[in-house]
């Protein structure tokens, strides 16, 4: 395939067709797109521009939490948390109203890996996930979900999550630090404890803040297991030309880095052995591809 | 005051001549994309057809690849973007190998940015690239803001941008562009000693360098103290310097700064640009260059102005301050 073909996102004119709240600060918007927009899978993402007059000047990077069409048309689902002037902005923006997307960006989650997908979720990176299970249940396999948050307030989504995950006989883990709902202790802890229990391998799915996916990532790393994380980054274009988003590479990547460039027969690098690039490299890296102790 | 201006009658679209020259290249539209804003090009060519643009100023690239700066490489500001990118690039060979190929594919007219951070390493890129074919000319960019070595600073003193582009000329006959920083002293002594150097046209101007500061974490809002500043916010000064360029040198001069309409980019054409480039846009629209390809000559048609060369420099400038901003500020 060229690198053209491979491409395949686009800017097309998008309608709010559902804002609500979903609980603990969070919002739920769905977007109405036309047929011809690529459905994204889950851990992509799609670059939201609000529309004239916008407080903000470059788009927002947002993560697919659903992607159901209707009749030839595509709504796409957003879980998001008002903290910024843009997504603030965003709140404001009621059914009808229209905005522009720019997807879909990114490498999501390799759903097809063989073995026990377990999905694990902190907070409103609960978002891809919720996607991810609906994915699995089409393909009738049985997931493990793990959510966690600091307090149970703070589970938006728990219900979306249950309702998702035991419809294919899957089954819901929920960790808070505080222990106000389910396992007291992190979703790593959580991790520790379930995952012996599990047919082998184990792959792990996992969304959250960064210091959690980090956690995962030795998690997995030191047990053997492979683990998928979506990774959040600054952006400007969100299509791989500004090289804006920045995430390190694991000495492990860059040597395959390194060793792509030797093996193409050309003295020069088949990419930037220091630096993966959130938008398009990722925004899904296996624990392996990142230098945890420089990821912020 | 003077009363409104005489504008002819609407001509079609259709008959609206938009080609432009910079030196020996003749470009379909006076529209470019701005270097570092639209990769090598076929990043966007699925969304954006690139015969349709004048030309593509692509990713700047070094004798070799450089990694780029430590994050953080974006902040959002007024209006605007701070970057600190510090030309992350796929470096000569694979520029060469790879890149060039599928632009020529593309079919786009490629104007080659090159940076170095000595004199030597740009002659280097233009021995190796001067004879290539798909490059229609080369933009050197004295005045990346990110870099510790060979960045705006190194580049602003005139003799040595001289010197430079003296030696550069001699190494391909292919159109030089220099382009230029808008944080000098006198943006007029970098444009002219680029034109005696011999340059074949200017870019006015490369991003303003600008802070952000995290108050609560009392840090930078990027990865280093500053970073360069792009995006709406920076247009009224982009269009002052390029004014103030064009009307310093004799050559042409590529007016570059926050642009996103065809309006925008018609006020540099009359303020004495004969191209533009879109940068910052792009990453808001991808398609952002080409809308304003089609903006430019709606505009023209209905003003009855058959060839946009014929709008350059007619921007009548209050004569107190034509050519000489320096002026303007004095007591009178």
């Amino acid at each position: 395939m060229s690198p053209a073909a491979a491409r395949t996102w686009r800017q097309s004119p998008a309608r709010v067709r559902i804002q609500r709240d979903y609980g603990a600060g969070f919002r739920w918007l769905e977007l109405d797109l036309p047929a011809d927009f690529e459905a994204p899978v889950a851990g992509q993402f799609v670059q939201l521009l609000l529309p004239p007059p916008s407080p903000v000047l470059l788009p927002r990077p947002m993560s697919v939490a659903g992607a159901v069409r209707r009749g030839r048309a595509l709504t796409l689902g957003f879980l998001y948390a008002p903290v910024g002037t843009g997504t603030r902005a965003l709140t404001a923006l009621e059914p009808g109203a229209g905005v522009s997307v720019t997807g879909p960006l990114g490498h999501g989650y390799p759903l097809e890996r063989p073995g026990t997908p377990v999905l694990v979720a902190g907070g409103r990176g609960v978002a891809p996930l919720l996607m991810a299970a609906d994915a699995l249940a089409k393909r009738r396999r049985a997931v493990e979900f793990v959510f966690g948050a600091r307090t149970k307030s703070l589970l938006a989504g728990l219900a979306d999550a249950r309702e998702r995950v035991t419809r294919r006989g899957g089954r819901l883990h929920v960790a808070t630090d505080d222990g106000s709902r389910g396992f007291h202790g992190n979703v790593v802890e959580l991790l520790e404890k379930l995952a012996p229990k599990l047919p082998p391998p184990v792959v792990v799915h996992a969304c959250g803040p960064h210091p959690m996916l980090s956690a995962v990532a030795r998690w997995a790393t030191a047990r053997g297991a492979e683990a998928w994380l979506a990774m959040e980054s600054v952006m400007a274009c969100g299509t791989g030309v500004c090289r804006g988003c920045p995430l390190p590479r694991s000495g492990e990547a860059r040597d395959r880095v390194l060793a792509e460039g030797a093996a193409s027969g050309a003295a020069a690098l088949k990419g930037n052995p220091d630096w993966a690039m959130c938008c398009t490299d990722g925004p899904v890296f296996e624990a392996r591809d990142l230098d945890w102790e420089r990821v912020e | 005051m003077s009363g409104a201006h005489a504008w002819g009658r609407p001509v079609p679209p259709k008959r609206v001549d938009l080609a432009v020259r910079l030196g020996a290249l003749e470009l379909r539209n006076p529209v470019l994309t701005a270097s570092g804003t639209f990769g090598y090009g076929d990043e966007y060519a699925h969304v954006v057809d690139l015969r349709r643009l004048g030309g593509v100023v692509t990713k700047t690239v070094t004798v070799r690849p450089r990694a780029g700066n430590t994050p953080v490489r974006i902040a959002e500001t007024a209006s605007g973007m701070l970057n600190s990118i510090g030309l992350e690039n796929v470096g000569l060979h694979r520029f060469r190998t790879e890149k060039l190929p599928r632009l020529r594919e593309l079919k786009a007219t490629v104007i080659a940015s090159v940076g170095g951070e000595t004199e030597d390493e740009l002659a280097e890129l233009l021995e190796s690239l001067g004879g290539e074919d798909g490059v229609g000319a080369f933009e050197i960019n004295f005045s990346c803001p990110n870099v510790a070595a060979g960045g705006a600073r190194y580049w602003a003193s005139p003799s040595r941008l001289e010197a430079t582009m003296r030696r550069l000329r001699s190494l391909t006959d292919k159109p030089l562009v220099a382009k230029l920083s808008p944080d000098v002293t006198d943006i007029r002594e970098t444009a002219r000693a680029c034109e005696a150097g011999g340059a074949d046209a200017l870019t006015a101007v490369n991003t303003f360098v600008g802070m952000a500061i995290d108050l609560e974490r009392m840090r930078s809002r990027l990865g280093r103290a500053t970073g360069g500043l792009s995006g709406p916010a920076i247009k009224p000064l982009a269009l002052a310097r390029c004014h103030e360029t064009a009307h310093a040198v004799a050559i042409p001069v590529i007016g570059s700064g926050g642009m996103s309409t065809g309006r925008d980019a018609l006020e540099f054409i009359a303020a004495g640009a004969s191209a533009v480039q879109i940068g910052t846009a792009t990453f808001v629209e991808p398609g952002a260059a080409v809308r304003v390809v089609d903006e430019v000559r709606d505009w023209l048609a209905a003003h009855g102005i058959a060839r946009v060369a014929d709008l350059r420099g007619t921007f009548d400038a209050p004569a107190a301050q034509a050519g000489a901003p320096e002026g303007a500020g004095e007591p009178s």
